[in-house]
């Protein structure tokens, strides 16, 4: 006979789970009134989903609140870990999904806002990231990996159409390759240290000395691959500008912020440790890479034609570009990787979420893809406003001051200065000019060129309130994120400081 | 106000831009005139209530931005920014009331607003970043104005010179995030403030790169040779608004930088790259001049021309004595005043004849003998002739370096003087000899807008050349505290046998006190 187990449940500390409870219900909920009553509007899902996120961050600023009083939260077994890194992860895992979620209220009706499954699926989606980031147990974050990547192969091909089928299929290969690489990775590290929570390997592997350098080596290898494919660093990039052009532009924007900063916090968590234990091979394999993703995937999207595409190589390069800030490792390189990425979550969802508005069901003849140089051609003359906006958010991305990511941007460079990287630091600007150059494309055409016939007809043809608020928002916090950089540098290295990274 | 003057300066324009999008489009003109016209008037109310005899900063604010990262909103004007600002201004009000572009007209106007904002931003500032928001600000009308409105490759022009001057100004923006790093290792506080650096001394090696990585921004927005290919393109392809003020005041940021951020933060630097950056100025002025006198277009002979005189700016500046700085300065007033009125000149016949060969023209001074008389007095000021205004500041640029090196000095008054030749070649191309071409025989003289614009530059042309003394005096008693500052910074022997020491107690710390 067994013995029975005692667990005092406060012990548990069960409440470290209520953000991914609140999600989850929020998701079962909206099955259940699909099973009650069937055929409901999507502005009904979409309020529903938008409820139960605005609880789910409501719960998350109020362990902020907790932690600034009392430091990082464990439960479950110390397989919940709710530190600085797990809430502003989840902060801005919630809140872009926020802003994404409006988006489904297009005018015009597409096939997968019809099923409330996908909201449903979207739901389990931010639980699975929030789990990935609360935790720093490998196997839950392998458990959170899966779940929302496997509702997010589901969401891309909801879109229905051919390429929709192709993108999901090409993610879902790429992305079971990458699951197989940081299972393999986790194995080693369980071998060598008997431990699956990366504080404690790291700290078994600091007492030996790195005494099994050899298998850390491949291990960390595996890790890398793994993270390479999720954060799509060169050269695991290529089903990037493939799954980005196939999936709606809604999802494509989604998908460069939202499941980036979960695999980043988790890359945060892992190569910490290695980066300062004085791996020299390690730093040297990720200043490669950060270098070759940030030069190559700019070079890659200056020869786009399609603005999608561009757009997706623009976010490898941003990827890179932040990566770097893990490559330095201190704790300004990491306030300026959550400061970045808050920033460029704005920028970023509200230039695809421009061409999310222009979205056309059919291409015209000669059309080689949704969304060419071409058809911005002339924008200033037929949609003065529309134009402003997509070039704000061009500049934006470019770099120039004062707009959203120039902050971030000059943080980081700053961090590689203070850190002792000059080189990287000259690269990093040098690149910024390359990618102006296909930013600069985008507003050559859109305010320098004369309008292509044919295409006026698809401006701001799925432009409802809702989506032009959104837009609205995010050229908001792009036009005036220098009032905002202030506090959020003071909370952010806070957290990051008193979570000691 | 009075204390808010420079910020009301610089938003005032923006905000005015801002606004003229409701504006109806046929009263775009007029509104764009009226919101330049009281800039014009601010401005000069900011001179009018600056006082002459302070060298220091003056109308400070300072608002945090960024506390955390140590940048602030701080701007403040000296004797050297001041009347680059009264330029800027000046030059945007005449710009827009002689604008002859029927495309599209309020669009043009609300871009012009907002460059204005950007010029008198960059002047103004006295935060690294602000500086360097302003800079960057300033690309992007500009590249509309060309891009837009511009020739048959404007696109082409447009992003070259976008591209350039971005690719410039990234490196020097890690050069000033290396800066505040070096403030940060000294102080333990994070600083962008220009004022805070000033006090900072740094070891010459230091020196060297961030010099370096600073002057690969500025000169290529100079542009310096070997920088300058952007340049000729951004003015063959630009409308003559795009031109006149990127040859009046946008080229001066790159000077007016040199002698705001190179000089006084790093002082031996200075003296280390004189000499090759006198050989670049020298082979500019040579060079371009050569270029000019092969052209057949005649806004490529002002373009290069302008060039040419730059590089004379430029060889002031790094004499490094308060003769060639000041002069330097009152030559970037003069520069702007009469390659601004060049080009404006040009854009007067192309409106009448659209094309700028100077081979479709000739005997243009019977036919149009206002113009031909503007036209003279103001490439006589561009060649250097005395009692006008270039005249001035040209003579205090080579005098400064006189006390530098005679060798140097000798070349480059040697070089101006043969630059006088290819002004007069190709004046004599166009305006004397017979009238050979059959449309010529009916042109328009000037008419009353193009007068409002050219007759202020004639007078200034004229009044500044035999009586510059209201801006000279300003100017080198700002000037004093700089070179003052850099004597007093500098540590190598030579640096300081080269910077002379103006032992003037006063005018040595005004400039960290005022702060």
């Amino acid at each position: 006979m067994l013995e029975p187990i005692n667990v005092s449940l406060a012990s548990l500390n069960v409440t470290t789970l209520a953000p991914m409870l609140i999600a989850i219900i929020g998701a079962l909920t909206i099955l259940c009134i699909d099973l009650i009553k069937g055929g409901l509007h999507k502005s009904l899902y979409v309020m529903i989903s938008l409820l139960f996120l605005l609880v789910d961050l409501g719960v998350v600023v109020d362990f902020g609140n907790v932690f600034i009083e009392n430091g990082p939260v464990t439960g479950m077994f110390d397989m919940m870990l709710i530190d600085g890194l797990a809430i502003m992860g989840q902060v801005i895992i919630v809140g872009g999904s926020m802003l994404f979620i409006p988006l489904a209220l297009t005018s015009k009706r597409f096939h997968e806002y019809n099923y409330p499954e996908y909201f449903a699926l979207f739901l389990f989606m931010i639980a699975g990231f929030q789990f990935m980031v609360a935790t720093d147990n490998l196997i839950l974050i392998f458990v959170g990996l899966e779940t929302a990547s496997l509702a997010l192969y589901a969401l891309i091909a909801l879109h229905n159409r051919s390429k929709s089928f192709e993108a999901a299929v090409k993610y879902f290969t790429m992305g079971a390759l990458a699951a197989g690489f940081f299972a393999f990775g986790s194995m080693i590290l369980y071998a060598i240290t008997g431990s699956i929570e990366i504080n404690q390997i790291g700290s078994v592997l600091a007492a030996d000395h790195y005494a099994n350098i050899g298998y850390v080596l491949v291990a960390v290898s595996f890790m890398l691959a793994a993270f390479g494919f999720k954060l799509s660093m060169v050269p695991f990039h290529t089903w990037t500008p493939d799954v980005y052009e196939g999936s709606s532009a809604a999802l494509a924007g989604y998908m460069s912020i939202v499941p980036k900063i979960a695999g980043f916090i988790v890359a945060m968590r892992l190569f910490e440790f290695l980066v300062h234990s004085g791996v020299v091979w390690l730093q040297v394999i990720l200043y490669i890479t950060v270098v070759v993703t940030m030069t190559a995937s700019n070079i890659w999207a200056m020869v786009q034609t399609d603005v999608k595409r561009m757009l997706a190589y623009s976010s490898i390069s941003h990827a890179g570009f932040v990566m770097a800030a893990i490559l330095i490792g201190t704790t300004q390189a990491n306030t300026a990787l959550f400061l970045y990425w808050a920033l460029f979550s704005f920028t970023n969802l509200g230039a695809f979420a421009m061409l999310w508005v222009s979205r056309q069901k059919n291409l015209l003849a000669g059309q080689s893809s949704d969304h060419p140089f071409e058809k911005f051609s002339g924008l200033i003359k037929t949609m003065p406003m529309a134009a402003i906006m997509m070039g704000l958010f061009m500049l934006s991305l470019a770099g120039i001051p004062p707009f959203g990511l120039f902050w971030g941007k000059i943080y980081i460079i700053a961090s590689a200065v203070t850190g002792g990287y000059t080189v990287l630091a000259l690269i990093m600007a040098l690149n910024s000019a390359l990618a102006a150059y296909y930013y600069l494309k985008l507003i050559v055409f859109m305010f320098m060129k004369e309008p292509v016939v044919g295409y006026e007809k698809f401006y701001l043809v799925n432009a409802s309130l809702s989506l032009k608020t959104i837009i609205g928002i995010a050229a908001i916090g792009t036009i005036f994120a220098v009032v905002a950089v202030n506090p959020l540098l003071k909370i952010i290295t806070l957290f990051v400081y008193n979570s000691g990274y | 106000m009075q204390e808010h003057i420079l910020s009301i300066l610089i938003f005032f324009p923006a905000l005015a831009a801002m606004l003229g999008f409701i504006v109806h489009k046929d009263s775009a003109r007029a509104y764009g005139i009226t919101v330049a016209a009281i800039e014009f008037l601010l401005s000069l109310w900011l001179w009018n209530i600056y006082d002459p005899m302070t060298s220091g900063m003056q109308f400070m604010e300072k608002a945090p931005l960024v506390a955390a990262f140590g940048i602030n909103y701080l701007v403040g004007i000296d004797g050297i920014s001041l009347f680059i600002i009264v330029l800027s201004t000046f030059f945007t009000m005449i710009g827009i009331a002689s604008l002859t572009e029927t495309r599209r007209v309020k669009d043009l106007i609300i871009t012009l607003l907002f460059l204005e904002m950007t010029m008198v931003g960059v002047f103004a500032a006295l935060d690294a970043i602000v500086f360097y928001v302003f800079w960057e600000l300033s690309l992007i009308p500009m590249l509309y104005i060309i891009g837009a409105w511009g020739g048959p490759l404007r696109i082409y022009a447009s992003v070259k010179f976008f591209l350039y001057t971005f690719t410039g100004s990234l490196v020097m923006l890690v050069g000033m995030l290396f800066m505040a790093y070096f403030y940060y290792q000294a102080t333990g506080q994070w600083s962008f403030s220009l004022l805070e650096w000033y006090r900072l001394i740094l070891p010459l090696n230091f020196q060297l790169w961030l010099f370096a990585a600073f002057f690969i921004g500025f000169a290529i927005k100079v542009p310096m040779f070997p920088f300058h290919t952007w340049l000729p393109y951004a003015h063959g392809q630009a409308p003559t608004i795009g031109s006149v003020i990127l040859a009046a005041i946008l080229l001066k940021m790159g000077t007016y930088a040199f002698v705001r951020f190179s000089l006084p933060l790093f002082p031996d630097a200075s003296v280390f790259f004189m000499f090759p950056i006198a050989t670049l100025a020298i082979i500019m002025i040579v060079y371009t001049a050569m270029v000019a006198y092969a052209q057949e277009d005649i806004k490529q002979v002002v373009a290069y021309s302008s060039v040419s005189h730059m590089g004379v700016i430029v060889l002031g500046t790094f004499a490094l004595n308060v003769e060639g700085i000041s002069g330097s300065i009152f030559l970037m007033i003069a520069h702007g005043v009469v390659s601004g009125a060049l080009f404006l000149l040009v854009g007067v016949i192309y409106d009448r004849r659209h094309t700028k060969l100077m081979s479709e023209f000739g005997g243009l001074a019977s036919v149009m003998p206002r113009y031909a008389t503007i036209f003279g007095i103001m490439m006589m000021a561009s060649v250097g002739l005395p009692l006008t205004i270039n005249f001035v500041g040209e003579f205090l640029s080579l005098l400064g370096f006189y006390k530098q090196s005679h060798s140097f000095t000798l070349v480059a008054g040697t070089a101006i003087i043969v630059g006088a030749i290819y002004m007069l070649s190709a004046y004599k191309k166009m305006f004397f000899g017979n009238v050979t071409k059959e449309e010529n025989k009916n042109l328009k003289d000037v008419n009353r807008t193009e007068l409002i614009a050219l007759v202020p530059l004639v007078i200034i042309t004229i009044w500044l050349g035999v009586y510059p003394k209201p801006i000279l005096e300003p100017i080198s008693n700002s000037v004093e505290s700089i070179v003052q500052l850099m004597h007093d910074k500098a540590q190598t022997p030579e640096a300081q046998a080269r910077i002379p020491n103006l032992s003037n107690p006063v005018a040595k710390n005004s400039q960290q006190e005022t702060y």
